[in-house]
């Protein structure tokens, strides 16, 4: 046609233009026979310019359709000639029964052998046809670009690659086999030997792995239409969904028999080993397409399926990994589980941790129990109203040994937790606070878990830490942290710590480095206003030491003759820091008047002389000696006893008593007495006007231990009486100069259910008045709020101190209505206003 | 042989070109060609028996203008002598060529 143009300039030769239409079947020839010898792989004799160019050549003659055409008719006859007869010999009656029927009695090894021979057959007319196919795109490239691409239609070779699925695996073989009623592929057959194949390998045959490789590369290699779409490949759209509905058919049957076996940990270890069988698997024989969803199947059938039944096995499951750290179990669990849903593993570590947390606490109390001797003595004790006394000592011991073994077991079970965290479950964070939100419940379900923190704590700096490494130390300090985070009831822990505090402060028992770290840690952690008091009560120990030493060199100075012997070491508390029974105010409160106890003169005179001085540069404040607190040196003087000649007792004897100050005074008292004369206990304590209580305490440490018994008591009994009589005891002896007489108030203990109802009273109406505060300040901000709104803000607001009961709330809201801070809105059920 | 670093083209009258395989295989067919198991692939040797020694002289050295300025940018056109053109257009598409966009100036 371009020679009807004359003027188009046409190319000087060009001899492929000459011929025009009858040059097609001599190109036409030379192809045929090239696609014949390529299928019986004779190609290397051939030129592939020649060949090329008689496409080319039937190209530019615009016959491209045609040759389209004639290529695919020859592929398709000769695959019904050569290719398929052999495949069709392949699909004997045998290979169908076995691999469609599941026919009994057939053996592994026999269907292994006749799968893998029909899988070969497959793969090697695949593999020819697609060697064959790809030479023949090559020859025809010059149509592929220029005609097919033009025309819309699916390229030579995805044509011609496609008859492979159309003619071989889409064939039925002429209709229904007898031995089968539904109609059947040959596409079936594969599929049902390779996961015939792939079942085997399971069940831990050896089966021919880079056979199944090529065999799902073919089907990776063939689309379901011509248009050869990424999602259509067969492998995608028939093999892999069979595959994994039968794997999850074998997965399902498996997990079943794992539950029968009733071995948790065999489970994990067999769940464990399948995940990577079948990632192997998909690396191998299959596709890594299909890994990620063949572990959904598994994460799905052997881990979600019956994941509580596994957790809640008898022996083998959750608790017993737990209880015997079995660490390699819970790591393994963790990995599995962390694939799939965290929340069985966090419940059941949550209510793992309640339940040990609650034993430890019924632990404590058999504990209790298995010394009656204790517990009986302290119950006699409490009928006689005597409440403490000498031998209770030991029940208060045990008392406090038994706080310190609560938050040491505690303490155990947080580090055993801990210790799963980091070993086992990679540290996640979500199992990390589930955990601490249970150990926070048990905890606070315990009612006197804040106490027995600050007696660990207390019990801790005041014995624990002498002598002892910084490293040491800082373990005490982390693990107190530790459970003050825990406690919701902040201020009562507050109360105690601040009464165990004072103790050890004004008895010099701890070290005031370590509690002033101590106390930094707890401003970090719970904020300013829980520790000021602390800071105060610290502040107050350094100035009053100062004041001391400045006292000191003022009296020093002046030369007063009247101080010769005392020396006055005072610590000036401010009332608000320290605990109230520390001031002597809970006296107070019980006499209704001041119980001030008389000092003897010379005491009496040291003070005035004080007070002046204090004075001097605080007018106007009020210093209220507080005796139950302190404690002071004597020195005492035992004559020779008349008529012993020898030992200890012909000498005079100086010894140097550490007594508390009511003994102090007592003690004074006892100057006055003539050898061999008596005070009663009344005299004693008419005449110092010390509480009967302190002063049952003090008689007994200085009439009662062997080691400090400066008096005689009349009766000789181990219990101090109201009629009781007290005499000088001349005989004394000691083998050490200095005797510290056992001062019961300067341990802490646990308080009994009397005291402990009166902490938790005061405690209330401390919280009653915080409650008040937050009332009105929210309030005064908000100015109207429904009660629901108000109740659920004041929570908020006190969830750092303590968790405000409801009806305390309510009780304060009431109160504050009658105070007319608040009023009720009208035409509301419950809603407030402010009143300013 | 198949494997060795020079492949030789053969025009029209027996001109022998020996080219380095790898300027060669920007063309397409020619590397369809080397890649079979055709004679070609087995002998290093590729004929073009209707295609004239000068046509493939500006081919070949179109081959290594390629090759040599394969990674560079801004390059220089081609000398085409204008009465070749038209002979070069059809072995361009011949050799599967014209998509090129160096090949495309040249046109």
């Amino acid at each position: 046609m371009a020679s009807s143009r004359p003027n188009k300039i046409r190319p000087i030769r060009k001899p492929i233009m000459n011929k025009e239409t009858s040059e097609f079947e001599p190109c036409w020839e030379i192809l045929k026979s090239a696609l014949t010898d390529i299928h019986n792989k004779n190609a290397s004799r051939l030129s592939f310019e020649n060949l090329y160019r008689a496409s080319y050549k039937i190209v530019l003659r615009k016959k491209g359709q045609l040759l389209y055409e004639r290529v695919k008719a020859f592929e398709e006859e000769w695959f019904r000639d050569h290719v398929l007869p052999p495949i069709a010999e392949l699909v004997s009656g045998n290979l169908v029964s076995i691999a469609l029927l599941q026919m009994p009695g057939s053996s592994p090894h026999e269907r292994r052998q006749t799968g893998e021979r029909f899988l070969r057959g497959i793969r090697s007319t695949w593999e020819d046809h697609n060697m064959s196919m790809n030479m023949v795109a090559d020859i025809l490239m010059y149509l592929e670009r220029s005609y097919t691409a033009e025309s819309r239609q699916p390229s030579i070779f995805a044509a011609t690659i496609g008859l492979f699925r159309d003619h071989i695996l889409r064939n039925n073989l002429g209709g229904p086999s007898e031995q089968l009623d539904q109609p059947f592929v040959i596409f079936d057959i594969v599929n049902a030997v390779v996961l015939d194949l792939v079942n085997m390998e399971r069940d831990g045959d050896i089966i021919d792995r880079n056979l199944l490789r090529q065999i799902t590369s073919m089907l990776e290699a063939l689309y379901e239409t011509d248009d050869e779409l990424e999602n259509a490949k067969l492998y995608l759209t028939v093999f892999e969904p069979r595959f994994l509905s039968a794997s999850q058919a074998f997965y399902k049957t498996e997990c079943e028999k794992l539950l029968r076996e009733g071995n948790a940990s065999a489970w994990l270890r067999h769940t464990q080993r399948r995940l990577r069988e079948e990632q192997d698997r998909c690396d191998t024989s299959l596709s890594i397409l299909t890994a990620d969803k063949i572990a959904k199947v598994i994460e799905q059938e052997l881990i979600v399926a019956k994941l509580n039944d596994f957790l809640a096995m008898e022996g083998s499951g959750m608790k017993s990994m737990v209880d015997n750290d079995r660490h390699e179990d819970l790591s393994i669990l963790y990995q599995l589980i962390s694939r799939v849903d965290k929340n069985a593993l966090k419940t059941i570590l949550q209510s793992r941790v309640m339940d040990l947390g609650l034993e430890i606490e019924q632990a404590l109390k058999s504990t209790d129990f298995s010394t009656p001797g204790a517990g009986a003595e302290a119950e006699d004790a409490a009928e006689g109203g005597e409440k403490t006394k000498v031998q209770p000592l030991s029940a208060a011991a045990q008392q406090t040994a038994t706080a310190i073994k609560w938050v040491d077991d505690v303490l155990q079970l947080k580090d055993k937790f801990d210790n799963l965290s980091t070993t086992c479950f990679n540290q996640d964070i979500v199992l990390q606070s589930a955990v601490t939100k249970s150990f926070s419940e048990f905890i606070n379900i315990f009612k006197r878990s804040s106490e027995f923190v600050s007696l660990f704590i207390d019990d801790s700096l005041k014995r624990g830490l002498r002598g002892k490494s910084d490293e040491d130390v800082e373990v005490v300090l982390q693990k107190a942290i530790i459970l003050l985070r825990y406690l919701a009831d902040r201020d009562m822990f507050e109360r105690y710590y601040q009464k165990h505090l004072a103790r050890r402060l004004l008895h010099s028992k701890s070290e005031i480095h370590i509690e002033k770290e101590l106390v930094r840690r707890m401003r970090a952690e719970l904020g300013n206003h829980f520790t000021a008091k602390f800071e105060g009560m610290f502040k107050d120990m350094e100035l009053s030491k100062d004041l001391s030493e400045n006292y000191r060199d003022h009296v020093r100075n002046l030369g007063d003759a009247d101080t010769k012997n005392i020396d006055l070491g005072i610590h000036v508390l401010t009332t608000n820091n320290w605990p109230p029974d520390v001031m002597g105010r809970g006296v107070i409160q019980e006499d209704g008047g001041r119980a001030d106890c008389t000092f003897p003169p010379a005491i009496k005179r040291l003070q005035e002389s004080f007070f002046k001085y204090y004075l001097r540069d605080r007018s106007g404040r009020v210093l209220t000696w507080v005796a139950s607190a302190g404690s002071a040196d004597v020195k005492c003087v035992f004559p020779k006893v008349p008529g012993k000649e020898s030992g200890p007792l012909s000498k005079e004897r100086r010894y140097e008593l550490n007594v508390s100050t009511y003994g102090m005074i007592v003690l004074d008292l006892f100057n006055d007495v003539a050898n061999g004369e008596s005070l009663s206990f009344e005299e004693i304590q008419a005449k110092t006007n010390i509480p009967a209580q302190d002063l049952v305490r003090t008689m007994g440490s200085l009439s009662i231990p062997p080691k400090s018994r400066v008096l005689v008591k009349e009766p000789l009994s181990k219990n101090v009486k109201t009629t009781d009589k007290f005499s000088f005891n001349a005989q004394f002896v000691s083998k050490t100069i200095k005797i510290k007489a056992p001062v019961i108030s300067g341990t802490s203990k646990v308080e009994d259910s009397e005291e402990r109802k009166e902490t938790e009273r005061k405690n209330d109406q401390t919280r009653a008045h915080v409650v008040d505060a937050a009332v009105v300040r929210i309030m005064k901000q908000r100015k109207e709020l429904t009660h629901t709104q108000l109740t659920t803000e004041v929570i908020g607001q006190l969830a750092g101190r303590f968790k405000p009961e409801i009806s305390m709330i309510k009780k304060r809201i009431e109160d504050l209505l009658v105070r007319e801070y608040l009023e009720r809105i009208d035409g509301e059920t419950a809603a407030y206003r402010y009143l300013a | 042989m198949a494997d060795s670093k020079y492949i030789t083209l053969v025009s029209d009258g027996g001109f022998e070109f020996v080219v380095l395989r790898e300027a060669a295989l920007v063309s397409p067919t020619i590397k369809g060609m080397l890649r079979s198991q055709f004679s070609e692939a087995q002998t290093g040797r590729c004929e073009f028996p209707e295609i004239n020694a000068t046509v493939l002289e500006k081919v070949v050295e179109y081959f290594y203008y390629w090759y040599r300025n394969r990674d560079k940018e801004d390059v220089p056109d081609m000398d085409i002598p204008v009465e070749m053109c038209l002979e070069l257009l059809m072995a361009a598409d011949y050799f599967n060529l014209d998509a090129k966009p160096a090949l495309r100036n040249m046109a």
